[in-house]
């Protein structure tokens, strides 16, 4: 039976999506700004319990409150003569609740069909969750290049997702959607908004509108970090925004690799790297280009201090030269640890190509033309602006 | 009726306090009312504890970035650690262990509980769980959480995991001793007159408890053994990695941790109809519907423990059949509530202290078991689920209900347990501000997790930042009201005036021995008649007690 209805909610919505627009609804006192084509159904759900919540608590507490002061001892009366029992009053009180449950019940079951029930034509993108951050994967091959989520409007969009660790939860408050992501499986999550976010194409991230996702699912020392923004693209410029994730940093010209591709590409190492000396999950980029070309700090602990950089870095050592330090560590972060640090670093073998490499590589060398937060703000080379 | 008037006890001036000295008198006793007393300070000892560490959270996140003072990893070791201590440490056992031990078999006209060295027996695995618990925060903490999801549980680096499920288990075989101690009890120690239908209550609550204690804990024991079976030689029951199923390890915890959360509410919900009964001076509203209702809970706690996974990629046919139970469980909590409100109705309400309390209750309570109902709901629990909406409505439960609950039986029977008085002016004062600060720290709450904000954050979005200090200053607000209860209530032990056998005008049988109560509880049987009928006491202004009236007529059973 279920799956029956499973079929019939999803047929209807698959065709209702194509030709309705749902509005985004504003955020009010208790829900922020609804954004996908479920809201409103999540939305009235919410607001149906609410109401019959008020309407309890109005009753119960008023009455309590003009029993207790009307009520009230004024000397030491010992005895008071109520009814100790009243049945028709007690069952009605059974019944009532008992009949409004069912009704809740029922929104809430109906909407959650729709909640499971991806539309046949659903545009897919592949989550990959990490200890401490996001991969969304394209039907083209192309990965996010800054991790956010893009997504296309006016059409229902399915998240295949699986974690590579432990359990994540992708959560989008504005979507009204949220869905855990359990290693060893794959889970689904789907939505379709129809409104486009302004200004994501400006360079200004205050001039930007997105839709937060969350993970949802506490996973360890930096779960509150594992953040992605959402941005909500007309068809056409997702397509442009698409094509370009394949190929962007072929466009990039010589410096620019590391001065455009760095600080993207930063975007996934932050949660455990600062690049300002402060203390974090993994070591800090500052001085690390230093450190590992035998510069101040080269006599630094690795393997629970068996090594240093200076023995394992060098002509006829482990590593020939820094650069296949830098990239060995990103490929295969478990061979050499850094004390005090933990193995927590999962690999990006698969998720960066050697092009992407040397724009880290780029960036960890000319750390002192990024801030604090990674924006380039070198010496004056226009080439870095979009 | 014969009664046990302090004049009438042949060793008045000899109570349950002075009848033995000495440490060892207290380290090896069989007593209930001790071993009540032993629970009763070891519990307050971790909500102590387990405060400090909320106090920390809560002022961790009056900013919403990184802050120096704590990092990441320790604020979740906080956050843990105040979950596990509050609901393993505190809540789990204080109102079976402390006030349960002390009053169960003194309502029920017995001389002790039935195993009195298995109870005594229950205490020492408590503090032996609570040692495993230091033991693992010095040997270097947890980050699990107090859920111990899998498979963080069993690859986070901290070491003190192994040695605090160790704990938990230990912890649980305590609360199975304390159930099976009080089923038996009920069942066999009840003298002459004392029918089903005659007990208080309370014992009804209790009972319940106890019935959930012994069925459902052994499943926590075994799901815990599991864990530390995996973390510790590697075998795969839950990690994907090695052929297991993290979604079965929540489906073996929430099989008991959500039967937990009524046997931390249920005993509750038994104080609650005392102190509303006894402070209202009125037989109480529709006995048999709340003793049922007790019941039903009971049953209904362990057919609903999905409602915790309608994220977690259980089939969809699952979260429809546990939403429709889940709203089956609503219905006997709300006829409680309407109950202890009728009872209100044409009572002679004394607003003391205690009743304050369990006006406060009834009021958090509405508002928990209210924000229970779009969490039951498939859709909007999606939206819910995960965020500080749960948090707070699991703490308007747990703490704004159970803990009220007995902070409000404390000092119900504050004067039964220690023979004093307690200032009812102080104690009106800090149940205002417990109650303020609690409501400040815990509604705002609710906006957040409506809005999205996720739980067990160490940084957020700045704009629910204004949220997150209100909610802070609730908190000190709450810790500053609990302060003042704890001074005043550590003075009375000292300054306090004598109480007498019935300060309240109660009529179950613990008001008919004195204050504090002799050894043996009773020196004669004790004569049984309906707890909650009020009609035969009268006001004795030299004693500033209640006492049976001799010229009453005789009561009789009504409900």
């Amino acid at each position: 039976m279920i799956h029956l209805l499973l079929q019939a909610t999803s047929e209807s919505q698959g065709q209702a999506a194509l030709s309705t627009s749902v509005p985004v609804s504003p955020a009010d006192f208790w829900l922020p700004e609804g954004a996908s084509t479920v809201s409103p159904q999540v939305d009235f759900a919410f607001q149906f319990v609410m109401w019959i919540s008020y309407f309890f608590f109005v009753l119960v507490i008023g009455l309590m409150v003009y029993f207790a002061i009307k009520y009230r001892q004024r000397g030491r009366e010992v005895y008071a003569r109520g009814p100790s029992h009243h049945t028709m009053l007690e069952l009605g009180w059974t019944i009532l609740p008992t009949i409004l449950c069912v009704f809740m019940f029922w929104f809430g079951f109906r909407g959650f069909i729709d909640l499971v029930t991806p539309p046949q034509n659903a545009y897919q993108i592949d989550v990959t969750a990490q200890k401490w951050f996001w991969n969304f994967r394209y039907p083209t091959g192309a990965t996010s290049a800054d991790s956010h989520l893009y997504v296309p409007a006016g059409r229902p969009v399915k998240l295949v997702m699986r974690s590579e660790d432990v359990l994540h939860a992708v959560f989008i408050p504005a979507f009204r959607v949220k869905k855990d992501i359990v290693p060893g499986r794959y889970g689904t999550l789907w939505f379709q908004t129809d409104h486009v976010t302004e200004g994501w194409n400006e360079s200004d991230p205050e001039k930007q509108k997105f839709h937060h996702l969350f993970c949802a699912e506490y996973c360890g020392k930096d779960h509150s970090k594992m953040y992605a923004k959402v941005f909500v693209l007309p068809q056409a410029d997702f397509d442009l925004w698409l094509e370009k994730q394949g190929r962007w940093m072929d466009e990039l010209k010589g410096d620019e690799l590391w001065q455009v591709a760095g600080p993207k590409l930063y975007g996934r190492c932050a949660s455990c790297h600062t690049l300002n000396g402060g203390a974090s999950t993994g070591p800090t980029w500052q001085g690390l280009w230093t450190r590992v070309s035998g510069g101040a700090g080269s006599d630094g602990k690795l393997d629970n201090g068996k090594e240093t950089y200076a023995s394992l870095i060098g002509a006829g050592k482990a590593f020939e030269n820094p650069e296949t330090y830098v990239r060995n560590s990103i490929l295969n972060p478990g061979q050499h640890i850094v004390v005090p640090f933990g193995n927590v670093m999962p690999t990006f073998k698969g998720q960066l190509n050697d092009k992407a490499i040397d724009a880290i590589i780029g960036m960890m060398k000319n750390l002192d033309q990024f801030d604090a937060k990674g924006k380039f703000i070198g010496s004056g080379v226009t080439a870095a602006a979009k | 009726m014969t009664t046990l008037t302090p004049s009438g006890h042949a060793a008045s001036t000899d109570n349950y306090l002075t009848f033995t000295r000495g440490i060892k008198s207290w380290m090896f006793t069989l007593d209930h009312k001790r071993i009540g007393v032993m629970y009763l300070i070891s519990v307050l000892a971790s909500f102590f504890v387990g405060g400090l560490f909320a106090l920390i959270v809560r002022t961790k996140l009056l900013t919403p970035g990184e802050v120096t003072w704590i990092d990441a990893d320790q604020y979740n070791q906080a956050f843990t650690l105040h979950g596990a201590i509050m609901v393993f440490l505190v809540i789990i056992p204080s109102i079976p262990g402390a006030l349960g031990n002390f009053v169960l078999p003194i309502m029920l006209g017995a001389k002790d509980v039935a195993f009195p060295r298995l109870n005594l027996f229950s205490y020492y695995l408590w503090i032996t769980g609570a040692l495993l618990s230091v033991y693992a925060l010095l040997a270097g903490g947890f980050d699990t959480g107090w859920t111990f999801y899998t498979p963080y549980s069993t690859s986070t680096e901290t070491a003190g995991v192994i040695p605090v499920v160790m704990g938990v288990f230990v912890l649980g075989f305590s609360s199975i001793f304390t159930g099976l101690n009080f089923v038996v009890t009920i069942h066999k120690l009840r003298p002459p007159g004392m029918t089903w239908f005659r007990m208080p209550l309370l014992l009804w609550a209790l009972y319940a408890t106890a019935l959930i204690q012994v069925l459902a804990t052994p499943v926590l024991g075994i799901t815990l053994l599991l864990l530390i079976i995996e973390r510790a030689f590697g075998i795969g029951i839950f990690d994907p990695g090695m052929g297991g199923d993290p979604v079965l390890f929540q489906h073996f915890f929430w099989f008991y941790s959500h039967p937990a959360v009524y046997i931390m509410i249920l005993p509750g919900m038994g104080i609650i109809s005392e102190i509303i009964a006894v402070h209202s001076h009125r037989q109480i509203f529709g006995y048999r519907f709340i003793a049922f209702s007790s019941i039903a809970i009971a049953v209904f706690s362990f057919l609903v423990w999905g409602h915790h996974m309608f994220t977690s990629g259980q089939s969809p046919l699952m979260n429809v059949v546990f939403s429709f139970i889940t709203f089956s469980v609503a219905i006997p909590s709300a006829i409680k509530v309407f109950n202890w409100l009728a009872t209100l109705y044409k009572g002679a309400i004394a607003l003391n202290t205690a009743m304050l309390y369990g006006l406060a209750f009834m009021f958090l309570f509405t508002i928990g078991g209210l924000t229970g109902l779009p969490l039951g709901t498939l859709n909007t629990d999606i939206h819910l689920h995960d965020t500080y909406f749960v948090v707070a409505h699991f703490h308007y439960v747990m703490m704004g209900s159970a803990l009220i609950a007995m902070i409000g039986g404390i000092h119900h029977w504050w004067p039964k347990m220690f023979g004093v008085m307690f200032s009812e002016f102080w104690g009106r004062i800090g149940c205002t501000l417990v109650f303020v600060g609690f409501n400040v720290a815990f509604f705002t709450q609710f906006m957040l997790g409506s809005q999205g904000m996720p739980r067990r954050y160490y940084q957020y979005q700045p704009e629910f930042q204004t949220y997150h200090i209100v909610s802070t200053m609730g908190a000190y607000c709450m810790a500053l009201g609990f302060f003042l209860t704890g001074a005043y209530l550590l003075h009375s032990l000292f300054f306090g005036k004598k109480a007498p056998a019935n300060p309240w005008g109660g009529r179950s049988l613990e008001w008919q021995c004195t204050s504090p109560p002799p050894h043996d509880n009773f020196s004669t049987t004790p004569s049984v008649g309906n707890p909650y009928d009020f009609s035969d006491l009268r006001w004795n202004e030299a004693e500033q007690g209640y006492e049976v009236d001799p010229n009453a007529a005789p009561a009789k059973d009504t409900h």
